[in-house]
């Protein structure tokens, strides 16, 4: 039933504002190089297919190439400034430097530097991204419990394993946030790439295109394939979440059926499970 | 002497935590340490667990010199500590991961030993499903697991409500005496150490040392009946008394230095 409700509702919402959408151009008569009429959208997207097509393939590749480029600096970063006050002390400010110079500013410098391939987008997106995913991550490293790292210390573990064991897994639910926020960002930043350091290819300069020639429909058709790539995004992130933090929605791991258990235990057992039985 | 901690001592800075302490515990003891909040307890532990460099004194564990040095003895805080992402079992075997292979023999010790207590149900279990009694009993057998000797315990039952409390500590009272470990207990509770221990050792206010040591020749296996018997409240009476004096001393103290 909440399964049900988790995909019906959120389609049938969808629905509904494509239909208010259609009414109102109706009512109103709102000129098409206003605000087309949906249907003229998904016409111009099927009759514009062959030049909708390799854009979005070059916007995904920009989105997930930057994507990973931008995940694995900022979580690099982190556990670098994570493991060391004094680098950590020196690299906040400047993080935060990176964050409020404007993207588009530094895309005419990235054009001269790197040319208009796929380099500079990919550096825009990872720009963009890499920084939810070092404030998160720090955070998690932050939170670990002194208490859980000298319990380990007592134990007899050095700093390597205490990583292993104790830190790296705790900066897995801070990152999945950081990365589905990053899922949306990055589709932002591939466009922003595109409109800074590009001239053919790309849904972005799609869009620019259209626009220039006040066709809105094909606008539209290029905003609907970009949500529709943050959207896919954040679904495929939010699925590898639920595989990679099952703690934290399950009360058991997940069989594996190419794993030999070690032994066997009893399924789920009495409905009162916090009774204590001693 | 199975532990001897000589004349330990440790200064934060110009605060003095824990003045000059002597703690001996023979093989196999049950040792309480019962003291106002603040006087040194965890201090003391943090020492002979090799966490803490004392100031001053060392620590002898089996009479080999173990000043400074980790992974000598089990050590179990209040908080359980047990990491969300590990089933129960994981949780047990945490010793045998930071610091060398998890056998299949130390999974299947880690399987029979929540077996033998009570969670044979939950091997498989994340934490977050457990409730606190047991979270505090996995948290034991994580001590247990590391095969030392000697097991520090600091209010391990501290955050536990009063009647959980009871059944943990008769429950500890049972491992004890499978396991034939020896304890050092921490706690502020008066009635738990005296009920569960050879030997209760009273520490003065901040900063902390030994004011005196009472042996408990109450018989085993002790049951709840103790707590209400004569020679228990007599017992009680002795230490609170104590207490109570050491805690006017400090209240006097505070008096002059404001």
């Amino acid at each position: 039933m909440r399964r049900i409700s988790q995909i019906v509702l959120p389609l049938a919402l969808t629905a509904a504002v494509f239909g208010i959408w259609d009414l109102v151009v109706n009512v109103f008569t709102i000129q098409s190089y206003v605000l087309p009429r949906p249907y003229a959208v998904f016409a111009q997207i099927g009759t514009d297919w062959d030049v909708l097509q390799p854009a979005m393939w070059q916007t995904i590749e920009e989105f997930v190439v930057g994507f990973f480029v931008g995940v694995a600096c900022g979580f690099v970063l982190a556990v670098v400034m994570g493991e060391s006050r004094i680098i950590k002390r020196g690299l906040y400010p400047l993080l935060i430097a990176t964050q409020a110079i404007p993207i588009i500013a530094i895309g005419a410098a990235l054009v001269i530097w790197l040319g208009f391939g796929l380099t500079p987008k990919v550096v825009i997106v990872a720009l963009i991204i890499f920084f939810p995913v070092v404030v998160n991550v720090l955070d998690g490293l932050a939170n670990v419990d002194r208490d859980t790292l000298s319990l380990a210390r007592a134990m007899g573990a050095g700093p390597v394993r205490i990583f292993l064991h104790i830190k790296l897994p705790a900066t897995l639910t801070p990152l999945f946030s950081a990365l589905k926020l990053a899922a949306t960002f990055a589709v932002t930043g591939a466009v922003l790439g595109e409109w800074t350091a590009s001239t053919n290819g790309g849904l972005g300069v799609y869009l620019l295109e259209q626009n220039s020639r006040l066709n809105t429909a094909g606008v539209f058709a290029a905003i609907l394939l970009l949500s529709a790539i943050g959207i896919v995004g954040f679904l495929l992130i939010a699925g590898a979440e639920q595989l990679a933090t099952p703690w934290r929605t399950r009360p058991t791991p997940r069989r594996l059926p190419f794993r030999r258990r070690t032994h066997v235990t009893r399924a789920a057992p009495s409905p009162q499970i916090k009774g204590e039985s001693s | 002497m199975k532990l001897r901690a000589e004349n330990v001592h440790h200064n934060f800075g110009a605060t003095a935590a824990l003045a000059p302490t002597t703690l001996e515990v023979e093989d196999g003891e049950f040792a309480s340490i019962v003291g106002p909040s603040g006087c040194g307890k965890s201090t003391l532990f943090n020492i002979i667990s090799g966490l803490l460099l004392p100031t001053a004194g060392r620590v002898f564990l089996d009479e080999h010199d173990v000043t400074g040095k980790t992974g000598r003895v089990g050590y179990m805080l209040q908080k359980d500590l047990l990491l969300p992402w590990r089933t129960v079992t994981q949780n047990i075997v945490l010793g045998a991961s930071l610091t060398g292979r998890v056998t299949r023999k130390d999974k299947e010790e880690a399987v029979a030993l929540a077996r033998r207590y009570g969670l044979g149900e939950f091997v498989d279990h994340y934490p977050h499903t457990l409730s606190g009694g047991m979270r505090q009993r996995v948290a034991l057998m994580r001590t247990l697991a590391v095969h030392k000797d000697v097991m520090l315990l600091d209010e391990p039952f501290g955050a536990l409500d009063s009647q959980t409390r009871l059944r943990m500590q008769q429950w500890l009272l049972d491992v004890w005496h499978d396991q034939q470990r020896t304890v050092v207990f921490i706690t502020h509770d008066v009635d738990e150490a005296i009920f569960l221990s050879d030997r209760v050792h009273v520490m003065s206010a901040r900063p902390g040392s030994f004011r005196a040591s009472y042996d408990i020749d109450l018989p085993r296996p002790r049951s709840i009946e103790l707590l209400t018997s004569d020679a228990f409240i007599e017992m009680k009476r002795e230490i609170l008394q104590l207490i109570y004096s050491e805690t006017l001393k400090q209240l006097a103290q505070e008096g002059e230095a404001a």
